[in-house]
């Protein structure tokens, strides 16, 4: 009771006293007195305790290293084994991104005789011609407009749907079947558009999504509206495309006559070549060697293949690989082929049964092997790459996972080295706040320890041999100090909370 | 002097307390520990005035609570109840910053196993306070070389702790408790690990700081010599205050009793 009382009216006094503005005179050089005291005490006047500068807690941090040599050596140890593998991997990301670019690159030339005997041969669907426009290039816009017969503002208008077409495509492909079923029933492809069109369809999908908050569009509702009103032009339009084409592929038919579409392609940078420029496709003249080419190889190699199909080769081939003839696989005539001494023996058997083609030497077939094993080595490549590009930071799913349990293991690791460096050192941090020092200041000197010892260790990692990009030692650097200022940051708080006392007791 | 009316008055008020002001007071200052679910109660209601100016010796088995209640009034750590007011101030409402600061310029510790930074030389661990004060590092330089010479450490200034010995390493410390012209000193146990000689001369020192420079001193001891140069006793038995008393009422008794406390071994002040 007594106590409360005096604490209610020294609470009123205490603030009477306790005047932040009022600026002790107490450290004066010429005081009177041997300590440089006045001679009388003065009262005691309580304000903010300033901030230490940055430098001079840096200096305090270094200081502090240097006395720990040891312990600084094992974090910075930790630090750039880290780094060393996190530059490791980035190295690994970089490179397989670039052999993946390059794969898919070489595939895709290697497939445009494909592309080419597939646009030949079928007029396509809606669906592919739409994407094939709003991919938006200029040869296959100038094709569609040329097989629809459209005008500029009808190819625009068509254009701008198209985009819209594949977005609004793209979102319903998107969801599970539950969801896809309740909004556009059991149609699919192109045919979701087309029911959503219909006034119906339209409406009950409209009403589906207002009333389902999971649902949401990821584009305007009002361009959604307005592909569906132009919905039937559109499709109209589509449509003549497509019997513009298939008339062109017909004519196409009609000018290689009994060839087969690979046969006629063979020549495609002669007269046939014409013919399909004249039927309206987008058949550039620089592109036609390189279809040829690769038609007219095409069709060595399946008549090379069909060796397997000759006694003489298999037994020739089954002799070499010490096989019995039924065993034979393409992969062992191919290999059996890269010799051309041994392709001149199967070339040999190939024309004892008349299997051959025209032009087919040994030499061709040698280095036709040669780029079967080529293509073969791409296919592998572009299986390893597959997942390059994606997953976290473009790493790949596997390397992305890889680097973040390293990066945890590693930070728990700097983590704990630092606890202990702050269990070890509970006393001079009693010691310092006794003397004056703001928990900002202890939390600061132990952040900055740690991310001097990221610097150096970060530098020490990325300096390992296999740190020759210069992004990535970069990147390994900051990701070393990020790591090692992350790491000390819970030790640095604790140490920062801890009361004087509490800390001088522990031993 | 507005609250000396409601004060239950010390058992012994210093000479001339009428006058003096009160720099430190406790109100029923309580704190318990809860250590592995079991309650130790290291005070169990402390009340006491320390005024201004005065050499005041704390005195006390171990585990009587003395060191506990040198951290309640040197604000290092929190009562579980009562209060500690210093100059009137109450501790528990200052905030981080404001206790720092009353750490940093106003009190200055001294401890029993001297706690000096160890990678810091002398100077450095003097002009450290200086540094968290504010103070130009010349000028800190410039008064913290001043103040080992007052101790007489003056050619020893770039030794590290390591490199000297106990009774140097305390009178660094002792420099360092006075970088700031602190108003209140407190030391705990200042010479327990010290051999007599070099006792003496901390003890010489911190008498100097009082008469001379009025700092008031707050002394945890188990050295009799101690009694010999302070104004007065307090004696504290588990977590209670068990007697103040002023020197010379002391000196008395200890004729009486007699071999309770033998007389300090020369160099006593008649």
């Amino acid at each position: 009771m007594n106590a409360a009382k005096i604490c209610d009216s020294e609470d009123l006094q205490y603030s009477d006293r306790f005047d932040k503005r009022t600026q002790p005179s107490d450290f004066r050089e010429g005081g009177v007195g041997a300590f440089g005291y006045g001679r009388t005490v003065k009262p005691i006047v309580i304000q903010d305790q300033p901030r230490l500068g940055f430098f001079r807690t840096v200096w305090i941090a270094v200081d502090g290293i240097r006395y720990r040599l040891f312990r600084a050596l094992v974090t910075v140890a930790v630090i750039a084994v880290a780094v060393a593998f996190l530059m490791n991997i980035l190295s690994e990301s970089f490179i397989k991104r670039a052999i993946a670019r390059e794969t898919r690159d070489r595939i895709a030339r290697a497939r445009l005789v494909h592309e080419w005997v597939a646009r030949l041969t079928a007029p396509g669907d809606a669906e592919g011609t739409l994407r094939e426009l709003a991919a938006g290039s200029r040869e296959a816009a100038a094709e569609a407009a040329r097989f629809g017969g459209f005008s500029d503002g009808e190819a625009a208008a068509l254009r701008e749907a198209a985009a819209m077409a594949v977005r609004a495509l793209d979102y319903l492909n998107g969801l599970n079947y539950a969801r896809r079923r309740r909004l556009v029933h059991a149609t699919s492809g192109v045919d979701m558009l087309a029911y959503l069109a219909t006034p119906e369809g339209g409406r009950a999908f409209f009403e589906t999504l207002d009333r389902t908050a999971a649902l949401r569009l990821p584009f305007p509702r009002e361009d959604l509206q307005r592909l569906l009103a132009a919905w039937p032009d559109t499709r109209g339009r589509v449509d003549r495309i497509l019997s513009g084409r298939r008339a062109a592929v017909a004519r196409v038919a009609a000018a290689r006559g009994a060839r087969s579409v690979l046969e006629a392609l063979a020549e495609a940078d002669g007269p046939f070549g014409d013919e399909i420029r004249a039927a309206g496709f987008a058949f550039d003249a620089d592109v036609a060697p390189a279809v040829a080419a690769q038609a007219r190889r095409e069709l060595d190699i399946r008549a090379v293949e069909r060796g397997l199909d000759v006694r003489a080769v298999r037994q020739l081939v089954a002799q070499h690989f010490d096989a019995l003839p039924g065993d034979v696989t393409v992969l062992q005539l191919w290999r059996f082929a890269e010799a051309p001494e041994r392709a001149e023996r199967m070339l040999a058997a190939l024309r004892a049964a008349g299997e051959s083609r025209a032009g087919l030497t040994a030499g061709r077939i040698a280095e036709l092997a040669a780029h079967r094993r080529e293509a073969a080595a791409l296919e592998r490549a572009a299986r390893m790459t597959f997942d390059v590009g994606g997953g976290w930071m473009g790493l790949g799913e596997r390397l992305g996972w890889l680097l973040m349990v390293s990066m945890l293991v590693c930070a728990i690791g700097i983590s704990n080295a630092m606890l202990m460096t702050v269990t070890e050192r509970f006393r001079e941090i009693a010691t310092l706040k006794c003397l004056g020092a703001l928990d900002g200041f202890i939390m600061l000197m132990f952040v900055l320890e740690s991310c001097l010892l990221g610097i150096v260790g970060g530098v020490a990692g990325a300096a390992m041999p296999w740190g020759d990009l210069a992004i990535g030692v970069g990147v390994a650097v900051a990701v070393g100090v990020a790591l090692a200022a992350i790491a000390a940051v819970y030790p640095s708080f604790r140490a920062a909370r801890l009361a004087p006392m509490e800390a001088m007791r522990v031993e | 002097m507005t609250l000396s009316a409601i004060q239950t008055g010390a058992p012994a008020p210093a000479a001339g307390a009428a006058e003096r002001r009160v720099l430190i007071r406790t109100v029923g200052l309580k704190k318990s520990y809860v250590k592995k679910g079991v309650l130790t109660e290291a005070l169990r209601g402390l009340d006491v005035e320390i005024y201004s100016g005065e050499f005041i010796s704390v005195m006390g088995p171990s585990g009587s609570g003395k060191s506990t209640f040198f951290n309640m009034i040197g604000a290092l750590d929190s009562p579980s109840q009562g209060r500690v007011f210093i100059d009137e101030v109450d501790v528990a409402q200052l905030t981080a910053e404001e206790l720092a600061y009353l750490r940093c310029q106003k009190i200055g510790y001294i401890f029993q196993s001297y706690n000096l930074i160890q990678y810091m030389t002398a100077l450095e661990n003097v002009t450290t306070p200086m540094a968290f004060g504010g103070v130009m590092p010349d000028d800190a330089r410039r008064r913290g070389m001043r103040i080992l010479e007052i101790v007489g450490l003056k050619e020893r200034w770039f030794h590290r702790p390591i490199e000297m010995s106990g009774g140097q390493q305390q009178r660094v410390a002792i420099a360092r408790s006075l970088a700031n012209n602190p108003s209140v000193l407190l030391c705990d146990e200042p010479t327990a690990n010290l051999d007599l000689h070099t006792g003496q001369e901390i003890l010489d020192i911190l008498v100097r700081l009082n008469k001379e420079a009025k700092v008031t001193i707050i002394c945890a001891t188990h050295d009799h010599r101690m009694m010999n140069v302070c104004d007065r006793l307090m004696w504290v038995r588990d977590g209670r205050i068990e007697r103040v008393a002023r020197r010379e009422d002391v000196k008395i008794e200890i004729g009486s009793i007699g071999g309770k406390r033998a007389p300090a071994p020369g160099g006593a002040p008649s």
